[in-house]
């Protein structure tokens, strides 16, 4: 927890920017109702009402859940049998008490209304600048409480934002922000085009790609580190698409220095470079399984546009998608099974989700030019970049379907989003 | 007269390097034509981001010298395509397109201390990434002709994706724009 603590001091240390827009588009109605009842609050009463709107807001986003206020709830007063007329399933109680200046004690209790039992219960203290990250992690254990699977709020985005300033100038931005947009931060800004934001899997580096010296080369930041930025060896051509090892040694990209564009992996350490495709076409966009055994890439081998995936061990590739002329950039979910991956249809790019094994594809959106679709860590939703009007935004659908939020900039366009794996 | 001697070499050398040429042209000719020949120059400032940041290592046309800038002026005034167009997801070059290609290679013959720098495009539809090496593709196709011409190690190729579109907009008009390859010598 100290730890967690000191993280986000450093966060609130730099200058904070616009913060991304959270709307709700669509909402399942007959998602899981909760009870997010307002902490008691002994001291700062702001903060206490801070920790319930934040995980009511997370709850909401999640599409799992209809998580609603209601007036303050101590444990002794539960009345059960109002929330059962009510089909509240589950409500979650809290005190908050103030010990000192910027120190909280925090109590927080999940409880079942059907068999009046807790599901889970956590008491600890605080520093006040890591309440909100603390939020994020116990919306994760409630999560875990009631679905028996991880929940994907103490984790981040990165993404890019593009302002216009005039005379056809603009201005690229790589931010990155917590799962709720919330403390959102410039790590880079350039003149030139930002391109393909990774986080690595230990969550403390991101790898992109800047044409800040004129072409697409990688780099790799640590934006907890004083930004410092890693710069890769020079290679001929493009150099493009990062997507790192779940082990977070070695980065996987697009590299054109002998003429073809093939998928060349690096590890960090050794300075390694190692051939993974070798084809007369374009091969670019991988990414890697969670378990580290396969990749998916795009590439045109076949005269279309098609998702490929490579097996590591055996070295064979296979063709993963075979509906639609164009199917790209692709990405594993968490438990390997399915791709998410832009799909042509007719004329419009949409999000689809690929049962591997069966080949089903289903396209889960429905605009023009969707793209750059990423999994949440748990892999319960997909976030991607969309185009609204003349301008860019990131929106989130569940896997189901059942709810989408969008993510926009009043100050411009968003676009290239990557979500972080689970702090460590 | 000089001039007129490279172009009379080209020739020669189109012809001698038939089989190359003659490959070039079949392939070509096998495709729907792609080029579009209304658009001959690079609207002056339009197709790229800032460049305070280049280091001195992105040379910019208002930063070319004087006789640079007057020797392509009179090329363009030749009106010789500053700019191909390409077809949706392709990266061939047609008879056209070829003939403009070599226009430039002598061009370049004619101009030793110049290099050239081509640029590829791609329009917005399909993934950024994919688009990268497309536009790359596109480049290096107008490199390979004009390797033809033995100027490889004068011909500088870089991909702007869909990062630079020409025209902002979004229909089939623009798309066909956006498509392209640049020539900019420096």
């Amino acid at each position: 927890m100290k730890k967690l603590a000191v993280v986000f001091l450093a966060l609130y240390a730099t200058a904070s920017f616009a913060i991304l827009e959270v709307t709700i588009l669509k909402k399942d109605e007959n998602a899981f109702p909760i009870v997010i009842s307002p902490f008691a609050v002994k001291g700062d009463a702001k903060q206490g009402e801070a920790i319930a709107n934040i995980m009511r807001d997370n709850f909401n986003r999640s599409g799992e859940f209809n998580a609603s206020s209601a007036d303050y709830i101590v444990n002794s007063q539960i009345n059960f049998d109002k929330w059962k007329a009510e089909k509240i399933e589950a409500i979650v109680i809290g005190k908050l008490e103030q010990v000192s200046k910027n120190i909280f004690n925090v109590e927080i209790e999940l409880i079942d209304t059907y068999t009046r039992k807790t599901l889970y219960a956590k008491k600890f203290a605080v520093h006040n600048s890591g309440i909100r990250r603390i939020t994020h992690y116990l919306s994760d254990q409630i999560y875990f409480a009631l679905l028996g699977v991880k929940g994907s709020f103490d984790t981040r985005l990165a993404y890019v934002t593009v302002t216009s300033m005039g005379n056809g100038k603009r201005e690229y931005r790589l931010e990155i922000s917590d799962s709720d947009a919330q403390n959102p931060q410039t790590i880079f800004r350039a003149a030139s085009p930002i391109l393909s934001p990774a986080w690595s899997p230990d969550q403390n580096k991101i790898a992109y790609v800047s044409f800040k010296n004129g072409r697409s080369e990688v780099f790799i930041q640590y934006p907890f580190m004083r930004r410092k930025t890693q710069k890769l060896p020079y290679f001929n051509g493009i150099a493009s698409a990062p997507a790192w090892h779940p082990n977070g040694e070695s980065l996987i990209m697009t590299l054109s220095k002998d003429g073809n564009k093939d998928i060349y992996s690096y590890h960090l350490k050794d300075e390694k470079l190692t051939r993974l495709t070798k084809d007369v076409g374009i091969d670019t966009e991988a990414s890697y399984s969670a378990d580290g055994e396969r990749i998916a890439f795009t590439s045109n081998r076949s005269g279309q546009v098609q998702v490929y995936i490579k097996y590591l061990k055996t070295g064979e590739i296979k063709r993963a998608t075979f509906e639609g002329s164009y199917n790209a950039k692709a990405v594993f979910s968490p438990d390997g099974k399915s791709l998410a991956l832009v799909h042509r249809v007719d004329k419009d790019y949409r999000i689809a989700l690929l049962d591997i094994a069966t080949k089903d594809l289903i396209v889960i959106t429905d605009n023009k030019l969707d793209e750059s679709p990423f999994f949440s860590p748990n892999g319960s939703m997909i976030i991607f970049a969309s185009n609204k009007g003349d301008t860019g935004v990131l929106s989130v659908v569940s896997i189901l379907g059942n709810q989408t939020f969008e993510l926009a900039s009043k100050a411009g366009e968003v676009r290239e989003p990557n979500w972080s794996h689970y702090s460590k | 007269m000089l001039k007129i001697t490279s172009l009379i070499i080209a020739t020669v050398l189109l012809s001698s390097c038939s089989t190359t040429v003659e490959e070039l042209y079949q392939k070509v000719a096998a495709k729907p034509s792609v080029v579009n020949n209304e658009e001959s120059v690079v609207a002056a400032d339009s197709s790229r981001f800032e460049s305070q940041e280049y280091n001195g290592n992105y040379v910019r046309k208002d930063g070319q010298s004087s006789a640079l800038q007057m020797a392509t002026a009179e090329l363009k005034n030749t009106g010789v395509q500053f700019v191909l167009y390409f077809s949706y997801d392709g990266s061939e070059i047609d008879e056209a397109a070829t003939q403009a290609i070599i226009k430039h290679a002598n061009f370049m013959r004619d101009n030793p201390s110049l290099n050239l720098r081509l640029e590829g495009h791609a329009d917005e539809r399909g993934t950024r990434e994919y688009n990268l090496a497309l536009g790359e593709n596109r480049a290096l196709a107008v490199k390979e002709v004009l390797g033809l011409y033995d100027l490889n190690s004068r011909v500088e190729v870089i991909s702007f994706g869909e990062e630079t579109p020409l025209i902002q907009a979004h229909d089939e008009s623009a798309w066909g724009k956006n498509r392209r390859v640049e020539f900019i010598y420096q």
